[in-house]
């Protein structure tokens, strides 16, 4: 078979067997964030499980990282609640923002049909 | 001449610094000096490259951008009197990041926002392909600098091929936009519907830890047992990878240039593909290539196909040796000696 009749070829046997896509893990982009995502992503909530050692042999050096998170753990809380604050308030005037905007338009819109 | 090199980020691993230290030691072998300088650098190869903060070029020096990202120490070098050459090496739409690697989406989305305002403020700018610098309104291509003698020796040419089991590869970040959960897919179908005992090699260094396990699990789940994943591997350990293969699939959505494709072709390996970005351009005809209607059960088909014809298996080797003989070291080292020696005459243009 020549290259060029490689892609018809196995169309054609794709469309004939006609499987099913196994199901699981799925990559899919994200075209546009919402703001429903954007409030899932303002509250932060960083993984303590991904403080690890990248070095060979670095189980004692992920517990020690892991135990110095453990006795920061009043200041990193401080950190985070301030940090969510900030982006909850941003997120909130935004989806206030899109909402005005939306009416704004919806109102030009039945200015110019008049 | 004195150039000098500053890249966006160095790591260890990553093409860019692969390239950046190719074209310096083709720079000394010229006789060039200059040093190699990066905003971000990984330990492990400071050695090689300084912090840009040290970069202090003499009037009439080169400075040779390499844009793959985000920087905001980058822009300093702008402001510099020296002329400029800007290579973009690609920058991934942040939309196959945000889900998965936060911080990645927010340097992409910085970075091809930045962009333009560098190839704008320089004075050439080029791609490593034409889809690259067409991003930017150029048309100047700098290609990767392929050495097919630092791959490793391909194997017998006239032989029976890798031995059984079918094993089938993909070599690039475990990264959202490459597409592992597609080719898992695809290789699942396959050994479904034609090769219980096949294999699936994925070489490369996964974004992080969450999106390693989460390509593990569906691999396990799908195909418990047949899929393998590597990385930090020696040259001499991807070399035998890519002799084992049967194929070659790619399933990536974005590619700027795609270094594992020409690899590929020069070890003789069968190349199936998504035709995306830059892609088509590097493959040529050599390459089996998925139009966008072209799901993984079509994938699936051409793995079948690959596996089972030789007459199709030695065309397309045919045609990937004559693809990696376009992408010859020399001819780029002449492209990229003739941008910079064009810009460091004053007032010439380069086409």
């Amino acid at each position: 078979m020549k290259p060029e009749e490689a892609l018809p070829a196995a169309r054609a046997a794709a469309a004939q067997r006609d499987a099913q896509l196994p199901a699981g893990f799925a990559i899919e982009p994200t075209e546009r964030v919402s703001i429903a995502q954007f409030v899932e992503w303002a509250a932060i909530e960083p993984d303590p499980s991904a403080m690890r050692s990248t070095r060979p042999l670095g189980a004692p050096i992920t517990f020690l990282k892991r135990q110095l998170l453990h006795v920061l753990r009043q200041y990193l809380r401080e950190l985070e609640a301030q940090q969510t604050r900030f982006n909850l308030n941003v997120v909130a005037r935004l989806a206030e923002l899109e909402e005005r905007v939306d009416k704004l338009e919806q109102r030009a819109g039945e200015r110019e049909r008049r | 001449m004195r150039v000098h090199q500053v890249l966006s980020g160095a790591g260890r691993y990553d093409a860019v610094t692969t390239q950046a230290i190719a074209f310096r030691a083709l720079f000394t072998a010229w006789g060039w000096g200059g040093r190699d300088v990066a905003a971000n650098i990984d330990p492990r190869v400071a050695g090689e490259i300084a912090p840009i903060a040290t970069l202090q070029p003499a009037a009439g020096d080169l400075l040779l951008i390499h844009y793959s990202g985000y920087a905001p120490r980058l822009r300093s070098v702008l402001g510099l009197p020296n002329r400029k050459l800007l290579i973009s090496h690609n920058i991934t739409p942040a939309r196959w990041f945000w889900d998965h690697d936060p911080m990645a989406a927010v340097s992409c989305a910085l970075g091809r926002k930045q962009l333009p305002e560098f190839a704008a403020a320089v004075d050439v700018a080029a791609g490593v392909s034409l889809f690259n610098a067409r991003e930017l309104g150029s048309e100047t291509v700098i290609p990767i600098l392929f050495d097919p003698a630092q791959a490793g020796a391909p194997g017998p040419e006239d032989g029976p091929g890798p031995p059984a089991p079918p094993t089938i590869l993909f070599v690039g970040r475990i990264a959202p936009h490459k597409r592992q959960d597609a080719v898992i897919r695809a290789f699942e179908l396959y050994r479904r519907g034609h090769a219980p005992d096949a294999r699936l090699v994925l070489v490369g260094r996964p974004v992080n830890d969450t999106f390693e396990s989460a390509i593990r699990e569906l691999a396990g789940e799908l195909s418990p047992g047949a899929v393998t994943i590597e990385y930090g591997l020696a040259p001499q350990q991807l070399a035998e990878r890519y002799r084992a293969a049967h194929a070659f699939l790619c399933l990536s959505e974005h590619e700027g240039f795609c270094i594992p494709l020409l690899e590929a072709f020069h070890f003789g390996v069968p190349v199936i593909a998504r035709a995306v970005g830059g892609l088509p351009e590097v493959a040529g005809d050599a390459a089996l290539l998925l139009g966008e209607g072209d799901d993984e059960r079509v994938a699936a088909e051409l793995l079948a196909l690959v596996a089972s014809d030789a007459q199709l298996r030695a065309q397309l080797r045919e045609r990937g040796a004559r693809r990696v003989a376009a992408y010859a070291p020399e001819p780029t080292a002449r492209k990229l000696r003739t941008a910079l020696e064009s810009l460091g005459k004053p007032n010439r243009s380069i086409g």
